[in-house]
């Protein structure tokens, strides 16, 4: 394919729009994990709830022809199964980690599981008729050429994906129940000290982020691609941690990796025609997580020996020191 | 309360070995009959309901099974490649069995390793073919491939043929498309057929054939939007070489209105009862008829015939491969086109074709 074609392809704004349905499924579980690591709970099971989700969604709105009861029904099985872990892991003492990693082994398992016993196939439910939620075509902005291309006719979770990302700030740092649940997450002892029930607020925070797990699993499966097949998760719950992390453990932070990724991702499918080796194209994504990650760290590590240096030259006072140390 | 438990745990687990060991020793005592039927192992190295690949080649020995007298269990090992070839020791030291069956070009190697060790069994491979000059006592295997590049040629011939035609769906662009699982040699012995036929058919062999490989069997999602990527460039057929990556590219083809290629099984007829839409959205599928292949392979292993330590290779002409001349290939197919994929399928017969190959 020439050069040009794929370079032609990139400045469209489908490219863009392509970017945004791909980030999609990063972004809603990468904010669930967002909110689960503040409160001191790291959730790993995130593919995992993302995979019953999906499957949930598919089955129900199959059975019932509903879509919306499909997509509750995935959230309250993606919530209930987040509670499993908080359960494991807050009131039976298991590690996170193990508890995590069981689940997602139990959800990649299980699901094929119930699969095949409801429709008789270990792959995809191709054989069932399950519903799609609509796209959403914002009038007026639709009518404009480039803009329009970009911002309409998505899916209704990838809008969700940008409102609950400026909800989530507003939760984390503007709700009581946001700065309890981050207080838990920096120092345990200290919140209970003043009286948060540090159980129940990191259950919560496992709760919210199995919400959030459910969006992304149901984006998949209901909007994404209208069917369940086994693993079709295929490691975004995995990226969506990742992205909690690139992007500096805050909710906007959070949404730029996801889409950083989603970009990588969507520059990948372009380059691919070109005739250079798959898998140096196949690499794309994961050379930008590490070079992320590098700039990342590089900037942080700049950022506190200038702090520091600003310490002892006496420009800072004790409590700003502070501050930049639980950074 | 630990030590009770740990007894309890002790006292099942010393119960289920005596009657492990009752239920050996009852099988031994057994007389040995004429008519007890031969045991094989179909091992999946992935799982079943890939609609196309693992699921023809189950089809072919169940229908083995029906017919002679074998019993079959089929073990699926996961889609975890790490654990395939504990997999395939695990099942070639414990399991019971007279023939084992597998497959892929990933476990060619594996099995090279294991094969020797086990001297009175039988395998089968299936796609692939074991090195028989590097591995000594592989007289035990038999090994079946299929020409999927001479299948291929057909589906780039036809795709090729195809996007030339005046038809809804289809552009001005004679560029096609073909997405690959991995980039390993049997999917690139599908491309290179499917660019030799699109080449054929008037298209230029490298900007009109765009080439992508997934990097995942397993991800619908990628699969789509590579698709939507290829169409967007100008493709107007895409051929799915991906296995469960593919029910994305389908999808695809739905959403966009335009045309995909199926692989392996006749995948617009699988998917018929439930998703006509999307049938409608393929023209046809390149069949690799691995169920064929291994009731073939079934078949003469009774009659004592199935050349172990060899490989075969089946093409067009031993019916190995070809297209689905479904009903949708019917319908869409313009007779110019038809009459040419016919001429071509004889031209290969007649040895007038050769098609390019990235093995030898």
């Amino acid at each position: 394919m020439p050069i040009d074609v794929v370079i032609r392809g990139i400045l469209s704004p489908l490219f863009i729009a392509s970017i945004l349905r791909i980030s999609t499924p990063i972004i809603l579980p990468a904010l669930g994990g967002l909110i689960s690591d503040l409160a001191g709970v790291i959730n790993i099971a995130l593919e995992g709830i993302m995979l019953v989700s999906a499957f949930a969604g598919v089955i129900v709105s199959a059975y019932t022809h509903n879509v919306w009861l499909g997509v509750l029904a995935g959230m309250v099985v993606g919530i209930l199964y987040a509670l499993l872990l908080a359960l494991f892991h807050l009131y039976l003492d298991t590690d996170i980690i193990l508890a995590g990693i069981a689940l997602n082994i139990m959800a990649a398992g299980g699901t094929i599981f119930l699969l095949f016993i409801l429709t008789g196939d270990k792959g995809n439910s191709s054989t069932l008729a399950s519903g799609a939620v609509p796209t959403v075509t914002i009038p007026f902005i639709d009518s404009i050429p480039w803009l329009g291309t970009i911002f309409s006719g998505h899916n209704i979770f990838t809008y969700l994906a940008f409102i609950f990302t400026g909800l989530v700030y507003v939760f984390l740092y503007k709700t009581p129940m946001g700065v309890h649940l981050r207080a838990v997450g920096e120092n345990p002892v200290a919140a209970e000290s003043v009286g948060i029930n540090v159980k129940r607020t990191q259950a919560i925070a496992i709760a919210l982020s199995g919400f959030f797990a459910s969006l992304g699993g149901l984006s998949l499966s209901m909007a994404y691609l209208t069917l369940f097949q086994n693993n079709m998760t295929a490691g975004r719950g995995f990226i969506a941690l990742a992205a909690v992390f690139l992007g500096g453990r805050t909710p906007l932070g959070t949404t730029i990796a996801s889409i950083i990724f989603g970009f990588a991702d969507a520059l990948a499918n372009q380059f691919g025609s070109l005739d250079i080796p798959p898998q140096w194209v196949q690499m794309i994504p994961y050379a930008a997580t590490v070079i992320a990650l590098v700039i990342y760290s590089l900037r942080r590590q700049a950022k506190q020996r200038e702090r520091l240096r600003r310490f002892q030259e006496g420009e800072i006072d004790d409590t700003k020191t502070a501050e930049a140390g639980s950074d | 309360m630990r030590n009770k438990l740990f007894l309890i745990f002790s006292l099942l687990i010393v119960a289920s070995m005596l009657f492990a060991a009752c239920g050996g020793e009852e099988a031994t005592e057994a007389p040995p009959s004429a008519e007890e039927p031969i045991k094989v192992v179909h091992l999946v190295n992935g799982v079943l309901g890939d609609k196309s690949f693992f699921d023809s080649a189950e089809r072919g020995v169940r229908q083995a099974e029906e017919e002679f007298n074998y019993t079959v269990k089929t073990i699926e090992a996961g889609i975890d490649p790490a654990r395939w070839e504990p997999a395939l020791e695990d099942a070639a030291a414990n399991e019971e069995y007279d023939i084992m069956i597998l497959g892929t070009y990933q476990m060619s190697e594996f099995l090279q390793n294991v094969a020797p060790k086990y001297p009175d069994k039988m395998f089968i491979i299936y796609d692939v073919s074991v090195d028989y000059e590097a591995c000594e006592g592989c007289d035990n295997v038999y090994s079946v491939l299929y020409m999927q590049n001479e299948g291929s040629y057909l589906a780039g011939y036809y795709a090729g043929l195809m996007t030339q035609e005046e038809m809804e769906g289809m552009n001005d662009d004679l560029i096609v498309g073909v997405v690959g699982g991995q980039d390993i040699p049997v999917i690139n012995d599908f491309i290179v057929g499917y660019q030799q036929g699109a080449a054929d058919a008037g298209l230029d062999p490298n900007s009109g054939v765009i080439i992508q490989y997934a990097g995942s069997w397993n991800d619908p999602a990628k699969g789509k939007e590579i698709t939507l990527t290829m169409y967007q460039q100008g493709a107007d057929i895409v051929f799915s070489v991906a296995g469960g990556t593919g029910v994305g590219i389908f999808q695809a083809a739905e959403e966009a209105g335009s045309y995909a290629l199926g692989v392996d099984s006749d995948q617009a007829t699988i998917i018929a009862d439930t998703d006509p839409e999307q049938a409608e959205q393929i023209l046809t599928s390149m069949l690799k008829n691995v169920d064929k292949s291994l009731y073939r392979a079934l078949k003469l292993y009774i009659e004592g015939t199935l050349p172990f330590g060899t490989a075969e290779n089946l093409g067009v002409a031993e019916g190995g491969v070809g297209l689905a001349y479904n009903q949708w290939y019917e319908k869409n197919t313009p007779q110019s086109v038809k009459d040419a994929i016919a001429q071509a399928e004889q031209d290969i017969l007649d040895g007038k074709i050769i098609v390019d190959t990235v093995f030898e």
